[in-house]
């Protein structure tokens, strides 16, 4: 169980991070990269983790994989429009954000209900 | 005192080439007008294609003039260890063509009678310290293996150095003046017909099934071929996860004595200098020039630039009676993995788009040789070279290190791209000081010049969005990432950038941007083409 609880902890600084990315899109602002490139790792830790605990057996939060694994589509679609100059799409990234959260939400449901 | 290059201020006649106007349609179009993309034109015209080079700036003016004229076969990465990153058939082939591309220069020279100061000397490499030795002999062995004459020798006569530990030499070898020489082929070139165009820069390319398109700043080239001779490819290309970026120092000086010596030196103990004399403006010997002192572009790990300048200066102090310096330089070469030069077809799929880049401080020779396999290879002509500069050959376990070492190196810039700790206010900047700022949420490169006028751009690379230092030497603002370099108002000098830095306007009382209504960061029309 303990596993899930640091994939939560994982998932809860990159929400953070990405909220902070998220004002820089809105006005479109270019991200600061070191921002980035931290939210982009600490995500892909939690997923790492997320899916360790899934292979494990048992009972398991495939809804919150599966919306993580979509959200990290998107980020990694963004990733690559912001470094080769393309503009990101406002909605893209608030969509990318949203997946999250709902992953983040059901992860949290399942852990501590 | 201010940069600038010798071989600049001692060209006096310097051709002009009309920029482009409208679309034209040629077999093939180079990109860059260096000693790689006019001996590419060179050869191709030669076999009777339409050629056009499109150079941004002059011709001549990239890194091939402003870099030290010497021509040779060894190589800076040393051909032993090219013998082990790859092998030793590889590091003959490299060796083997240097020589073919030094005899090469020198028919050009006699052949079209390019006033260029062409001589023929040796080259010496010796060392004062004990750990190098071996480096010297291996480096004699390697050359002797590939069938070419070098030997040991136990006095660097010019010099005569006390405590040497190992010396080399290789006859044979030669200086020219490389800016001259670019322009006379140029020269030759358009009168056979090629099209040369400067102030033409590069936009966008596409390669497409059976043709290639260029969009440039006059108008669109539809060709055959393209050849990417920018030094490094512009815009985001692979190559650019190996072929690292850094920047040397040259500082050229007269003597007291006038007895500057015909040779090409390596001094290679703990730091590396080459000592090299050139001729202002006939082929007597007039100048001496000491170069060294690299570092990874836009990290230098001196504030002061001139700290790379000044122990040039005190190096050539200590072992020649010098009576001034007349002047200072610092250029661009580009690494590769394995220390051999890419050169050929772009990528794996590619048919029509060839690269050349990787070439070291070594890239007057490896230019010309890029010049003679790529006309060979889009002529369909064979040639025994294209093996060893495969551009699409990828990382190599042997080279896996230096890989993992750079791409860190440029993960560490990114994460300095911290939205903390940097200086905020326009007045913590002095006159004739640069410095990046946060103001607004937008990182700013801003300069303030002797006059007290602000200078305000984008501090974010347009190539792939590093932020950009100063450089208090050039004054220049240089890319830590990719070697992208720009100039106070923006506009890109050299690198894979092809765009210049946004300009912003501050509004002086509030110390905020002013809303200009242009595209708001990470917009533009023309994105980095994937190359
Ligand atoms: C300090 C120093 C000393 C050196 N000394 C020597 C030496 O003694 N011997 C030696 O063999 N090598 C030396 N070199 C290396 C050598 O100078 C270079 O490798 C060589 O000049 C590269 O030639 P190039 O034609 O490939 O590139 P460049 O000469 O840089 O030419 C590239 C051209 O492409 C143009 N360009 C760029 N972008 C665009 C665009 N978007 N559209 C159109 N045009 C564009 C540029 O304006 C430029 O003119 C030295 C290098 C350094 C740094």
């Amino acid at each position: 169980m303990e596993i899930i609880y640091a994939s939560i902890g994982f998932f809860a600084l990159a929400a953070l991070l990405g909220m902070y990315l998220l004002t820089f899109v809105l006005r479109g602002k270019e991200t600061p990269k070191a921002i980035v490139f931290t939210h982009g790792p600490m995500a892909v830790i939690g997923v790492v983790l997320l899916i360790i605990y899934i292979l494990k057996g048992g009972p398991n939060p495939w809804e919150s994989l599966v919306l993580f694994a979509l959200a990290a589509v998107g980020g990694v679609y963004m990733l690559y429009r912001d470094l080769t100059g393309r503009p990101i799409p406002k909605a893209l990234a608030v969509g990318h954000g949203l997946l999250a959260v709902c992953g983040f939400v059901l992860l949290l449901v399942f852990a501590f209900s | 005192m201010e940069t600038q290059s010798f071989w600049e201020a001692t060209t006096p006649h310097r051709p002009e080439f009309p920029a482009l106007d409208g679309n034209i349609d040629v077999d093939v179009a180079i990109i860059g007008g260096g000693i790689t993309g006019i001996t590419t034109a060179l050869q191709l015209t030669n076999a009777g294609k339409k050629v056009a080079v499109l150079e941004a700036r002059r011709v001549g003016g990239g890194t091939t003039g402003w870099s030290t004229g010497n021509l040779y076969v060894p190589v800076g990465f040393y051909l032993h260890n090219i013998a082990r990153s790859r092998n030793q058939e590889v590091a003959s082939t490299v060796a083997r063509a240097r020589y073919a591309a030094l005899d090469y220069i020198e028919q050009q020279t006699r052949e079209k009678n390019i006033d260029c100061h062409f001589s023929r000397r040796p080259w010496y490499f010796f060392t004062q310290e004990d750990n190098m030795v071996s480096t010297v002999e291996k480096e004699v062995e390697t050359l002797q293996k590939a069938g070419l004459r070098a030997d040991l020798v136990n006095d660097v006569p010019p010099l005569h150095l006390p405590e040497l530990k190992r010396a080399a030499k290789m006859d044979g070898q030669a200086r020219f003046h490389p800016l001259r020489y670019v322009l006379g082929l140029a020269t030759a070139v358009a009168q056979q017909g090629c099209q040369i165009y400067e102030h033409t820069t590069v936009l966008d390319l596409k390669e497409k099934e059976d043709h290639c398109l260029l969009v440039t700043s006059h108008g669109v080239v539809t060709c055959r071929q393209v050849v990417i001779a920018t030094h490094i490819p512009i815009g985001i290309h692979s190559v650019q996860t190996v072929a690292a970026p850094y920047r040397s120092y040259v500082v050229a000086m007269r003597l007291k004595s006038g007895a500057y010596p015909d040779a090409y030196f390596w001094h290679n103990d703990k730091t590396h200098h080459a000592i090299t004399t050139h001729s202002s403006t006939s082929m007597e010997l007039d100048m001496l020039m000491i170069a060294g002192n690299h570092h990874k572009t836009g990290q230098a790990s001196h504030q002061e630039y001139q700290h790379y300048f000044n122990e040039l200066e005190a190096y050539a102090r200590k072992h020649f009676d010098v009576a001034s310096v007349e002047f200072r330089w610092s250029a661009q070469h580009y690494r590769s993995g394995d220390g051999v030069p890419y050169i050929g077809l772009t990528h794996k799929s590619a048919k029509r788009t060839y690269i050349a880049t990787g070439f070291y401080a070594d890239g007057l020779t490896y230019g010309t040789i890029a010049g003679i396999q790529l006309a060979d290879m889009i002529t369909g002509r064979g040639n025994s070279w294209i093996g060893a500069f495969d551009a699409t050959r990828g990382t190599n376990l042997a080279t896996a290190g230096s890989f993992i070492k750079e791409n860190l190196n440029v993960a560490a810039q990114y994460l300095k791209d911290f939205p903390v700790g940097k200086a905020s206010h326009f007045s913590d900047i002095k006159a004739g000081e640069g410095k990046t700022i946060e103001v607004d949420a937008e990182k700013l490169a801003v300069y303030r010049d002797e006059q007290n006028q602000l200078h305000v751009c984008s501090a974010v690379c347009t190539h792939m969005k590093c932020i950009v230092n100063f450089n208090n030497a050039e004054k220049t603002w240089d890319c830590p990432c990719h070697g992208s370099r720009f100039m106070l108002d923006g506009s890109v000098i050299e690198g894979p950038a092809i765009l210049n830095l946004e300009r912003k306007q501050v509004d002086p009382q509030t110390e905020h941007l002013i809303n200009t209504g242009g595209h708001t960061s990470g917009e533009r029309e023309i994105n980095n083409p994937i190359t």
